[in-house]
């Protein structure tokens, strides 16, 4: 049970209560560098990238080995997964031509699930995704592709149809062009990475305020004596928080998944 | 009068949170209604319904960062 409090660890007990981060910006910008190799900043977080890279490289190299004549468990789950991302999303959502994005939403798919099981994971306890930089470069690098795929699809009646849809009245063709490229070309990359984001960010703090809570005010029952009882449904509550947030983590990673798979099928077929 | 405290962002999270909410329940309870008539085309449906929610969600979020922000 220690492990799962080492998340409200930052808070200093003696004080007065605060867990919120002191300052704000901290979601924005990765601050307090371990160390500097060459202008690059070795954080906790940069770190986690790293583990979650090595992890996901490692799930699917043993998992996906060849040479096994009956796959173990472990490779029939890796096996299980893989073909979920490629046929249920890739080509279930694409069309036939998916194929081709298959390793790409197999990999966004991977270490978003990585990143985001961090949260729940003890001794961790904190998903690289709550950070705005990693699912703001995901949802960047959907976004180029799904330009690029539709430019190279359509050519420029890509941009044609979208800022002229031949659908509409031509009184409101204007407007609704005016919507649609708005919405394509700066709120789609927008709500990608803030919808990863501030899922994460509220499952971290619900997570870390009702433990954390909870536990103080258990730990202190020396002081407050038989009022510290307050603190156990605080903490049964996070420790409900702690299993739907684990449901939240692997539905996330699969929206985020979904959506880059939904873009990217818009740019193919734009008269859906 | 007292003084009011707090911040007026808490309130813009509250309002935010309003819409998202009402469409997340009529997404759900369409998509139910949906795999409840056609259980078949249940995949389907359920994959529409994650999208939907998604989509829905996304004005609640845009509130909660908004709180942080402001």
């Amino acid at each position: 049970m220690e492990s799962v409090i080492l998340a409200a660890s930052e808070c200093d007990v003696s004080q007065e209560i605060i867990c919120a981060p002191q300052d704000v910006l901290e979601l924005f910008f990765f601050k307090d560098a371990l160390f500097t190799i060459g202008g690059f900043h070795f954080t906790r977080t940069v770190f986690l990238i790293f583990l979650a890279m090595f992890i996901v490289l490692g799930l699917l190299y043993f998992g996906l080995r060849k040479g096994e004549k009956v796959p173990s468990k472990f490779s029939s789950a890796i096996e299980a997964l893989v073909t979920f991302v490629k046929e249920d999303i890739a080509i279930g959502i694409i069309g036939p031509e998916g194929v081709k994005y298959a390793p790409y939403l197999l990999a966004v798919f991977m270490f978003v699930i990585v990143g985001n099981l961090f949260e729940v994971t003890p001794l961790i306890n904190f998903p690289i995704t709550s950070r705005m930089a990693i699912p703001l470069f995901i949802s960047l690098v959907t976004w180029v592709i799904f330009v690029i795929v539709g430019f190279k699809k359509n050519g420029l009646r890509y941009l044609g149809d979208l800022i002229w849809p031949k659908s509409v009245p031509v009184a409101l063709r204007w407007l609704v062009g005016i919507i649609e490229f708005v919405s394509t070309f700066l709120l789609r990359p927008i709500t990608l990475a803030v919808r990863l984001f501030a899922n994460l960010v509220a499952g971290h703090l619900m997570l870390t305020l009702l433990l954390a809570s909870g536990w103080i005010f258990m730990s202190s029952v020396g002081d407050i004596g038989v009022r510290s009882i307050i603190g156990l449904p605080w903490f049964v509550f996070g420790l409900g928080i702690y299993v739907f947030e684990i449901v939240v983590a692997v539905l996330q990673a699969y929206i985020i998944t979904l959506l880059s798979a939904v873009y990217v099928q818009t740019s193919v077929h734009p008269e859906h | 009068m007292e003084e009011i405290k707090g911040a007026i962002a808490l309130v813009g999270y509250g309002l935010a949170a309003i819409g998202p909410g009402i469409g997340i329940g009529i997404v759900v309870g369409n998509a139910i209604q949906a795999m409840a008539r056609q259980p078949e085309a249940a995949g389907m449906a359920r994959t529409t319904m994650f999208l939907g929610i998604a989509f829905t969600e996304a004005l609640a979020l845009i509130g909660f960062v908004l709180f942080f922000i402001a």
